[in-house]
C-alpha cells in the first residue's frame, strides 16, 4: 500500500511522462515531497507563474506529439492555468493538469486556497474528474491519458484533493483502452468515401483546404501522395503550416484573413472543396454565406460535430485524417490539373510583386517585420521550430517562415493568446532539445510571461527570442489604422530597455536597427545552442497584409492601405 | 428557418457533473430550456436525459453533436415535439371533456 502521491507519480511514468511544468503551494506539497524520490525519473521543471506552466506543457506536446504535463496547487495555482486550458481545447493539444485540492472535509465551505476548479474548468476540457479517494487516482491518471491522447486531442483537468494524495491504496497502474461512451477513432463510412472519391474524379478545379488534424493523425505522407495523384492544390490554415513543407509543389500557402491571395481566391474559384483535419475557423472563412458557395464541400474530421458547424458541406466524412486518406488514395484517379494549378502562381507571382517583394526586401526605411523572420528562415535553412506570439509577429511569422518538417510551428490560433509565445518555446524546447527553436514575439506579448525567463535562465534552454520590438500593440494599432479612424487608443507601449532584462537573465543579447546588422545578428545567434535575445527595432507603423478584413469575402483582399486585389491583374 | 419544440433524448454514463455539462450546452447557444428530465434508463447503469427546447433543425443538429461529443455521453436522439404534443394534447382534452361529461350527467 502506497500513498496517493505515490501513485499519481507511478501512474505518470507507466504512461510515459518524463517531464512536469509545475509550480508548488499548499494543498499540493504531498506530491511535492513525494517527488523528491522521483527526480531520477521524472523531471520537474519549476516556471515562474502557472500560466507558464501551462503554456510550456502546450509547446512541449505540439513539438513532441506527447501529453504535456503540469502540476499546480488549488485556488490561484489552479486558476493561473485556465486561460492556457481554454488555449489548449481550441488547438486540441494534449494537456494534463493536475490541480490539488483542499480536503474533501472542507469541499464547499470556502475553504482557504479553495476553488471550484471542476465548476471553471468544465466548458474548457475535453475532460474533467475530481479524485477523492486514492484509489481513484491510477484510474483518473489512466482515463486521463487516454482521453486527452485519442481521438481529438484536448486539456484534462484533474482535481486532487488532499485525501487522495495523502491516503493509503494498492499500487499499479493499469492502462486505459476503452470507454464504452467515447468512440475515439470512429471508422469512416465506406459508402462515403466511394462517394467522395466520385466527387474528387469528377472536379476540374479540386483544391485542398487542411489543418493539424493531418500533424495530430500523422497523415503528413498520405496527404503529400494524394495531393500529388490528383494533381490537386492545396493551402493550410495556420495550425497546419509545417505539415507539408513550404517547397511542396502542391503547397500554394496559408488560408485565412492574413493568408496568401493564391489560396483565398481559389477557395472562391474551385468546383470541389476537400477540407481535411480543420474546422472552418471565421478566420479562415470571412463572410460564410460567400465561402466556397459555388463548390461542392467535402469535410473530412475526426469531430462529428465539427462538419455543417460553421459552413454547410455536401458529404461528411467523420474519420481520422490518417484512415480517411488511406482509403481514398486507391480510388482518387491520377489526373494532370497542372492547367488549374497555374492559377495559383499566378496569384502566387502577383503577391509576391505586390506584398511580399516590399516586405521582405525594402531599400530603404526602417527594418520590416517580414525581412527579419526571412532572415531567420535563411540562416536556419527553414529547419527551426517555429514559435510564434500573437498578434503581428504571429501573422508575419507564419507567413515568412520557412518549413522542412512537421510539428515545426507552435503558435496559439484559436483562442489567440497573448503571452504564449516566451513560455510556449521553452516548452518545445525542452520537448525537442536537439532542434533550433525560434521564437517570434511582440514587445506586448513578451512582458506578459517575461518571467519565463527565469525558467529559461535556470534550465539552461537554448531557446533563440527575436523581439520584433516597434513600441506599440502593433495588430491592434493596425486595427485602429484600418478600422478606427487611427484613434490609437492604449496601444502605444513604453518599453523598458530589454539589453538589462537579458543581463539580469543571463542571456545573450544583440540590438539591431540598421538593416546591414540583421545578417550578421542572425548568425550570431543561431551560431550556438545558448539562450540569446535578439531585440530588432522594426518599423514602428508596419502592417501585414494582404488582408481579407473582417466580414469580408475572402477573395475580397487587401494588398496594401489602399489597393484591393483585383482579378486579371 | 421555423423555430419548432424538440425533445431531445440522451443517455450517458452515470456520472457526477453531467447535468451541468450537458446544460451548458444549451446556454452557451442561448437557447431555453423549456422543461428537463434525468432518470435512470432502461439500460442498467444508464442514465436518460430528456430537455425540451424551442430552435431549429439547424441548432438541434448542432446540440446533438455536441452532446454526444462529450465523453461520458453514449447517444442522443432529438425529435420534432409537435406530434409528441398533440397526441397529449389530445388525450389530455379528450380526458377532461369526459370528466365533464361525466359532471353534466352527474347533475
Amino acid at each position: 500500500m502506497i500513498t496517493g502521491s505515490e501513485i499519481l507519480l507511478d501512474s505518470f511514468i507507466a504512461e510515459g511522462v518524463d517531464t512536469i511544468f509545475g509550480y508548488p503551494g499548499g494543498q499540493i506539497m504531498p506530491v511535492y515531497d513525494k517527488l523528491v524520490d522521483y527526480t531520477d525519473r521524472l523531471r520537474h521543471i519549476l516556471v515562474r507563474h502557472e500560466q507558464g506552466a501551462i503554456h510550456a506543457a502546450q509547446g512541449y506536446a505540439r513539438v513532441s506529439g506527447r501529453p504535456g504535463v503540469v502540476m499546480v496547487t488549488s485556488g490561484p495555482g489552479a486558476t493561473n492555468v485556465i486561460t492556457g486550458i481554454a488555449d489548449a481545447m481550441a488547438d486540441s493539444t494534449p494537456v494534463i493538469v493536475v490541480a490539488a485540492q483542499v480536503s474533501t472535509a472542507l469541499l464547499g465551505t470556502d475553504a482557504f486556497q479553495e476553488t471550484d476548479f471542476i465548476g471553471l474548468t468544465t466548458p474548457i476540457t475535453k475532460w474533467c474528474y475530481q479524485i477523492r479517494r486514492p484509489e481513484d487516482v491510477a484510474w483518473a491518471v489512466a482515463r486521463a491519458f487516454h482521453i486527452a491522447t485519442t481521438g481529438r486531442p484536448g486539456p484534462i483537468v484533474l482535481d486532487l484533493t488532499r485525501d487522495a494524495q495523502v491516503g493509503i491504496a494498492e499500487a499499479g497502474h493499469k492502462k486505459c483502452d476503452f470507454i464504452r461512451s467515447y468512440v475515439p477513432r470512429p471508422k469512416p463510412s465506406a459508402e462515403n468515401i466511394v462517394k467522395a472519391a466520385e466527387m474528387i474524379n469528377a472536379a476540374e478545379k479540386p483544391f485542398v483546404v487542411y489543418g493539424q488534424g493531418v500533424i495530430l493523425s500523422g497523415a503528413e505522407k498520405e496527404l503529400a501522395e494524394f495531393l500529388n495523384k490528383g494533381c490537386i492544390p492545396a493551402g493550410t490554415t495556420l495550425l497546419g503550416l509545417s505539415a507539408l513543407p513550404s517547397n511542396f509543389p502542391h503547397f500554394k500557402g496559408m488560408v485565412g484573413m492574413h493568408g496568401n491571395i493564391a489560396t483565398n481566391v481559389l477557395t472562391q474559384e474551385c468546383d470541389l472543396l476537400i477540407s481535411v483535419g480543420m474546422r472552418f475557423d471565421d478566420r479562415v472563412t470571412g463572410k460564410t454565406s460567400t465561402y466556397a458557395s459555388q463548390a461542392k464541400v467535402i469535410h473530412i474530421d475526426i469531430d462529428a460535430s465539427e462538419i455543417g458547424k460553421n459552413v454547410p458541406v455536401d458529404l461528411g466524412i467523420v474519420g481520422d485524417a490518417k484512415d480517411v486518406l488511406t482509403q481514398l488514395l486507391p480510388l482518387v484517379q491520377k489526373r494532370d490539373r497542372s492547367e488549374w494549378e497555374t492559377t495559383a502562381d499566378m496569384y502566387g507571382d502577383l503577391e509576391k510583386h505586390k506584398v511580399i517583394e516590399p516586405e521582405v526586401f525594402p531599400e530603404s526605411g526602417r527594418i520590416k517585420m517580414g525581412e527579419v523572420v526571412n532572415k531567420v528562415a535563411e540562416v536556419s535553412g527553414g529547419k527551426a521550430v517555429i514559435v510564434t506570439d500573437v498578434g503581428q509577429n504571429q501573422m508575419i511569422g507564419a507567413r515568412y517562415s520557412r518549413f522542412a518538417q512537421s510539428r515545426s510551428m507552435i503558435t496559439s490560433g484559436g483562442l489567440g493568446t497573448m503571452g504564449f509565445g516566451l513560455p510556449a518555446a521553452f516548452g518545445a524546447k525542452v520537448g525537442a532539445p536537439e532542434r533550433t527553436v525560434c521564437l517570434f514575439v511582440g514587445d506586448g506579448g513578451i512582458q506578459m510571461t517575461i518571467q519565463e525567463l527565469g525558467t529559461v535562465m535556470q534550465e539552461h534552454t537554448g531557446i533563440k527570442i527575436i523581439l520584433l520590438n516597434n513600441n506599440w500593440l502593433g495588430n491592434v494599432r493596425m486595427w485602429q489604422e484600418l478600422f478606427f479612424d487611427q484613434r490609437y487608443s492604449s496601444t502605444r507601449m513604453l518599453n523598458p530597455e530589454y539589453s538589462f532584462i537579458a543581463s539580469a537573465y543571463g542571456l545573450k543579447y544583440r540590438f539591431v536597427e540598421q538593416r546591414e546588422e540583421l545578417d550578421d545578428a542572425v548568425r550570431e545567434m543561431l551560431f550556438d545552442d545558448s539562450a540569446f535575445l535578439l531585440e530588432v527595432h522594426v518599423e514602428e507603423m508596419g502592417m501585414v497584409f494582404p488582408m481579407v478584413p473582417p466580414g469580408k469575402s475572402v477573395n475580397e483582399i487587401m494588398l496594401n492601405g489602399t489597393d484591393w486585389f483585383e482579378y486579371g491583374e | 428557418m421555423e423555430n419548432k419544440l424538440y425533445v431531445v433524448s440522451a443517455y450517458t454514463e452515470n456520472q457526477v457533473g453531467l447535468l451541468g455539462v450537458i446544460a451548458n450546452i444549451f446556454t452557451r447557444r442561448n437557447l431555453n430550456i423549456e422543461t428537463l428530465q434525468v432518470f435512470p434508463s432502461e439500460f442498467e447503469g444508464i442514465h436518460r436525459f430528456t430537455i425540451k427546447t424551442r430552435t431549429t433543425q439547424d441548432q438541434i443538429n448542432r446540440v446533438l453533436m455536441q452532446i454526444e461529443k462529450k465523453v461520458d455521453v453514449i447517444k442522443a436522439f432529438s425529435y420534432v415535439d409537435d406530434e409528441v404534443l398533440m397526441l397529449e394534447h389530445a388525450q389530455v382534452g379528450a380526458f377532461l371533456a369526459a370528466r365533464e361529461a361525466e359532471y353534466e350527467s352527474d347533475k
